[in-house]
């Protein structure tokens, strides 16, 4: 018995080649794409969690909320509350330890390179347990002269030699200092939200001029991590956090509670990765998000369900075809059991043939997936639990497209099959088949609405007028460091003399930087107490707004012809009450400070903080996106203030690459100790989207994916049709239809669901897109979105008729009499 | 009306060649209605199907209405087709999925008519075959004679000049094969063509001439005097 099932089966998966094809290829494309998504979604919920510690381990954050502006969050915190929470919190917490990231120059053997170093607490070698292959990072961490790398790190210094104790001179700051490698680390894995390749003990006696690095309670730059004590509750502590601060900050110097301006909270190490806190960039490393989980989960499952569709459709539309397989076997005695188990597992089968093809796709694609998305991701075949899941999933899928079939077939009455000597097709069947037609269009539509506006977003984000031109801009950076500072004038001028060079001007930041620094600012005459703002500050040269070309809506820009011109530093006696300075605001901050009009704001007098000087507004200029794309436009006023500049921002014209390697000439010969960086303004703007630009190709290969196998069932179910009318086109054609008659006639029968599939999936997509769109500060229009929807439903309905118009074209082209002899 | 000189029709496959029509000739006037009788395997559905413009001539020559459509192309044919010839057949060939009254529209749809004039002329031809009652039915709800009935009022719906019909009564009972053979000789009698193809000698007599085949060849022609 059971041998006559599997022949019948495998005969019939023959004699259907193209429905067999559909339904394998198909099947494996979804099973394919599905384990893909699950690999990645594994991993991304697998971060951090290989440290022994991984569950007793937090990350203290920092949130400003300073008047007039939006909540700043910060995934750091300041430098003395390490040892100060760890003793208002003694039942609590175990340890803490913080990492400091800074670019130090490193010299080695001739080599002069700016390097990313870690400098961190003794404690976060018991925190954190690095896999260590050389020396000891305890040691390392206790001597403020070694440096524990990792092994890319020695790899690139040491080749294949023995690391430890060699020795690398770091400068940092005004400490020029040699380090020795006495600890190597294997390289972190990938699923971990640290991203260290060297570490160095903090040692604050090395920093007393940069109190703000670990020294100042409002200056937050370290990463601060905790580790809680056994059966201690994380809630303790986060409830106590505000009165923490008030009890141990030092006054602000403002009216109110710290606590006023300034919060704590409280994050679990292993749930960084997935619920990202602060801003974009601020963690050493891009985190993923739940939402782009869900995104992926989900899109795995409408694959899947696509894909079991078809099955379904494929199955039920076949099966009336054997009609009369199954009146015959129930005639011969079979019973209803027998006939269901009959085609379950003939629809397991196929299913199966669907996972081993999937897997063979799975090993082709999860390379090239896995470097798109950056991760290692691998398919584990000893893995139970993955074994068990595949299974499962074929078992389902299998069942799922078996049941209806094998329900309806077997429930037959053999008599009227066998006697009507036709295809038994019952109206439910094919109700069924075009309801889910429908879904699965309205799914694909879905996916292309969804993924042309994540598309438009990130076009719109990236080409957005920021209100400067962002075209022919190099940034030279490390122009502040200690060697290259004393020789900016002279650098300036030998790089203005390069060929191609058009001006060049310093600045503290260089656009998309993130920077936050903020100064507080009054109108003169104004109360300090009340009516002073909070305004973000920039440092630029006289020809900054030049270099730039921002328009200026009143006044002029900062000269070398006035001698007043600039910021007067603050005087040490409070005798020089009478200095004087000028700056230039942006429109919004004249808002901020109340002018009604930028006629008003210049020539207008401010004081900034606690410097006495007398300011005069000389200019207002447009708002523009300076500080990052992602963010809401700021209040922002550009002092011309030469203490601060650590980038040169050069105007060229022709090819970038000869002018960038003669300014490094120049560079090298002026200042050969300071590594020379350089980069492009338009590249590190588009870099701040490059992680939705990734996420976006993503998506759109699954919606790609999902259209591809959800039009490989339409053909399956095209030419069925096509075959089951073909008595019908016959007559049509005796009665005189042209092949065009009836090419029409099928197009339209399955333009009908994927018409209504448009009206189904518009609203939702649409609805679902507003609210996503709302959550970009600067946002594409929601007008587009019906652009896209008509796009979507137009590519849909012509993907339809391309898949349908074929197959229909051979069926209405052959002869009539063919169809109407055999009756 | 039409002229078949020397016409063949063979079949070919790898192994064999079948020959269905060998070198036939035959000539049918306007408003005739000619019988073709035979046994199975004769030919006579070929030269139905060949005539109809639903197969192509393997040789020889066809005139219909003075022209040489032989050689013609498809989509000329289905045009003279669909202006001049009206079929039945024996299995009635009706759309399941349409009412009566839309499978008789069907012949007209493919004239370009408006639909007002087309509802006209369904609504007269299904009261000439007495059908009009069953107009919002479909064609399963109907019995063989009735079905056959549609099926005629589709074939005359386009005021065709021929009808062909395959076997017309080969699954009716006599009664309702009595009904059917009297409308096609009314029709007949209105002046249009017809050539039929039956088994029964009964339906031929209704038929001025029969035409005999036997393997491909045409063995005799009976002309009857107008009854």
């Amino acid at each position: 018995m059971f041998k006559n099932y599997i022949m019948v089966a495998v005969r019939n998966l023959v004699k259907n080649k193209l429905y067999s094809a559909i339904n394998i290829v198909g099947l494996a494309v979804g099973l394919a794409a599905c384990v893909m998504i699950a690999l990645f979604v594994k991993d991304e919920l697998s971060y951090d969690t290989q440290w022994a510690k991984a569950d007793s381990l937090y990350r203290l954050h920092t949130t400003f909320t300073l008047p007039g502006r939006a909540a700043i969050p910060t995934v750091r915190a300041p430098g003395p509350v390490k040892s100060q929470i760890l003793e208002y919190f003694p039942e609590e917490i175990a340890a803490t330890t913080r990492f400091n990231s800074m670019n130090p120059v490193l010299r080695y053997e001739g080599k002069v390179v700016s390097e990313q170093i870690f400098w961190t607490d003794p404690e976060t070698a018991d925190l954190f347990d690095f896999n260590v292959v050389a020396g000891d990072i305890h040691k390392a961490l206790n001597d403020n002269s070694s440096l524990a790398v990792n092994e890319t790190f020695a790899k690139r210094y040491f080749g294949d030699a023995d690391p430890i104790g060699k020795v690398v001179t770091l400068t940092n700051y005004q400490i020029e200092r040699d380090y020795k490698i006495t600890a190597v680390f294997e390289d972190l894995p990938n699923n971990t939200v640290l991203d260290i390749q060297a570490l160095a003990k903090i040692d604050e006696a090395d920093f007393t001029g940069q109190t703000w690095e670990f020294g100042e309670w409002y200056s937050t730059n370290n990463y601060l991590f905790f580790e809680l004590k056994e059966g201690a509750d994380v809630g303790v502590i986060t409830s106590q956090l505000n009165t923490f601060i008030n009890a141990s900050a030092p006054p602000s110097g403002g009216e109110g509670q710290v606590t006023d301006f300034m919060q704590f909270s409280v994050q679990a190490l292993t749930d960084i990765q997935l619920y990202p806190f602060g801003r974009n960039g601020s963690e050493m490393k891009p985190t993923g998000s739940m939402t782009s989980v869900i995104i992926f989960v989900s899109i795995a499952v409408l694959i899947l369900l696509i894909a079991c569709i078809n099955f379904m459709n494929l199955a039920t539309a076949k099966s009336t075809q054997r009609a009369r397989e199954v009146a015959l076997r129930k005639v011969l005695g079979a019973k209803r059991g027998q006939l269901v188990t009959q085609f379950l597992g003939e629809t397991v089968m196929v299913a199966v043939m669907g996972l081993v093809l999937g897997i063979v796709l799975v090993e082709v694609f999860l390379g090239p997936f896995s470097a798109f998305v950056g991760k290692e991701l691998a398919f584990d075949y000893g893995d139970g639990l993955t074994i068990s899941v595949l299974v499962g999933l074929v078992l389902f899928v299998g069942t799922i497209g078996g049941v209806y079939p094998a329900l309806v077939l077997s429930g037959f009455l053999p008599a009227t099959v066998l006697k009507a000597n036709k295809s038994a097709e019952t109206n439910g069947s094919a109700a069924l088949r075009n309801g889910l037609v429908v879904v699965q269009f309205a799914i694909s539509i879905g996916l292309i609405i969804a993924t042309s506006a994540v598309f438009g977003q990130r076009w719109y984000a990236t080409s957005m007028d920021p209100g400067f031109n962002k075209d022919n801009l190099m940034i030279i950076r490390n122009v502040g460091r200690a060697g290259a500072q004393q020789n900016q004038d002279a650098f300036r001028r030998e790089v203005l003399r390069l060929p191609g060079v058009v001006s060049a001007a310093y600045s503290s930041d260089s656009p998309a930087s993130g920077n936050e620094s903020n100064r507080n600012v009054m109108r003169e005459g104004a109360d300090p107490a009340t009516e002073s703002v909070l305004i973000g500050t920039h440092s630029v040269d006289y020809e900054f707004f030049d270099t730039y070309e921002i328009e200026l809506l009143k006044g002029r820009i900062y000269s070398r012809d006035f001698a007043t011109d600039g910021t007067p530093a603050i005087p040490s006696d409070a005798e020089a009450q009478a200095t004087q300075g000028t700056l230039i605001i942006n429109e919004a901050a004249s808002r901020r400070l109340g002018f009604t009009s930028v006629e008003e704001a210049v020539g207008s007098r401010v004081r900034m903080g606690r410097n006495p000087a007398s300011m005069e507004i000389i200019a207002v200029i447009r708002d523009m996106q300076y500080q990052s794309l992602r963010r809401v436009m700021r209040p922002e006023m550009y002092l011309l203030n030469r203490a601060d500049f650590r980038t040169l921002t050069v105007k060229y014209t022709g090819s970038p690459a000869p002018v960038a390697s003669a300014i490094e000439g120049v560079w090298r010969t002026m200042m050969p100790d300071v590594p020379f960086r350089h980069d492009f303004v338009d590249t590190v703007m588009a870099a701040e989207f490059e992680q939705e630009s990734q996420q976006s190709v993503l998506l759109a290969v699954f919606a790609g994916l999902a259209i591809v196998i959800a039009c490989l069932g339409l053909y399956g179910l095209a030419s069925f049709t096509a075959e089951r009318r073909t008595k019908e086109i016959g007559i049509r054609k005796v009665m005189g239809a042209t092949v065009f008659d009836i090419v029409r006639l099928l197009i339209w029968q399955f333009s009908k669901p994927v018409l209504l599939a448009n009206v189904i999936a518009w609203p939702i997509v649409v609805y679902g897109l507003v609210t996503w769109l709302e959550t970009f500060p600067y946002r594409l229009e929601a007008w587009w979105l019906i652009i896209f929807c008509l796009s979507a439903g137009t590519i849909a309905l012509s993907i339809a008729w391309v898949t349908v118009g074929g197959n229909a074209a051979s069926v209405a082209r052959t002869n009539p009499i063919k169809a109407l002899r055999y009756e | 009306m039409l002229k078949l000189h020397n016409l063949s029709k063979y079949y070919r496959t790898d192994e064999v060649e079948t020959v269905a029509l060998n070198s036939v000739n035959i000539e049918i006037e306007s408003g005739e209605f000619v019988a073709i009788m035979g046994p199975s395997g004769c030919g006579k559905s070929t030269l139905l199907n060949i005539i109809g413009m639903l197969d192509n001539p393997s040789s020889g020559e066809y005139v219909f209405m003075g022209e040489d459509v032989a050689g013609y192309s498809e989509a000329k044919l289905a045009n003279i087709r669909k202006q001049n010839i009206g079929f039945i057949f024996q299995s009635f060939n009706l759309i399941d999925e349409l009412t009566v009254a839309e499978n008789i529209e069907l012949a007209l749809l493919y004239h370009n008519i408006p639909s007002k004039i087309r509802k006209e002329r369904v609504a007269h031809v299904m009261d000439k075959v007495g059908i009009a009652h069953r107009a919002k039915h479909m064609p399963s709800q109907l019995s063989g004679g009735q079905q056959q009935r549609v099926a005629v009022a589709r074939a005359v719906v386009g005021d065709q000049a021929m009808i062909l019909a395959d076997e017309p009564t080969g699954n009716l009972d006599s009664a309702h094969g009595q009904e059917v053979m009297e409308m096609l000789q009314s029709l007949n009698e209105e002046g249009t063509t017809i050539v039929m193809v039956t088994h029964s000698p009964s339906h031929a007599d209704y038929a001025r001439r029969t035409i005999n085949l036997f393997d491909g060849h045409v063995v005799t022609e009976n002309l009857r005097a107008a009854q």
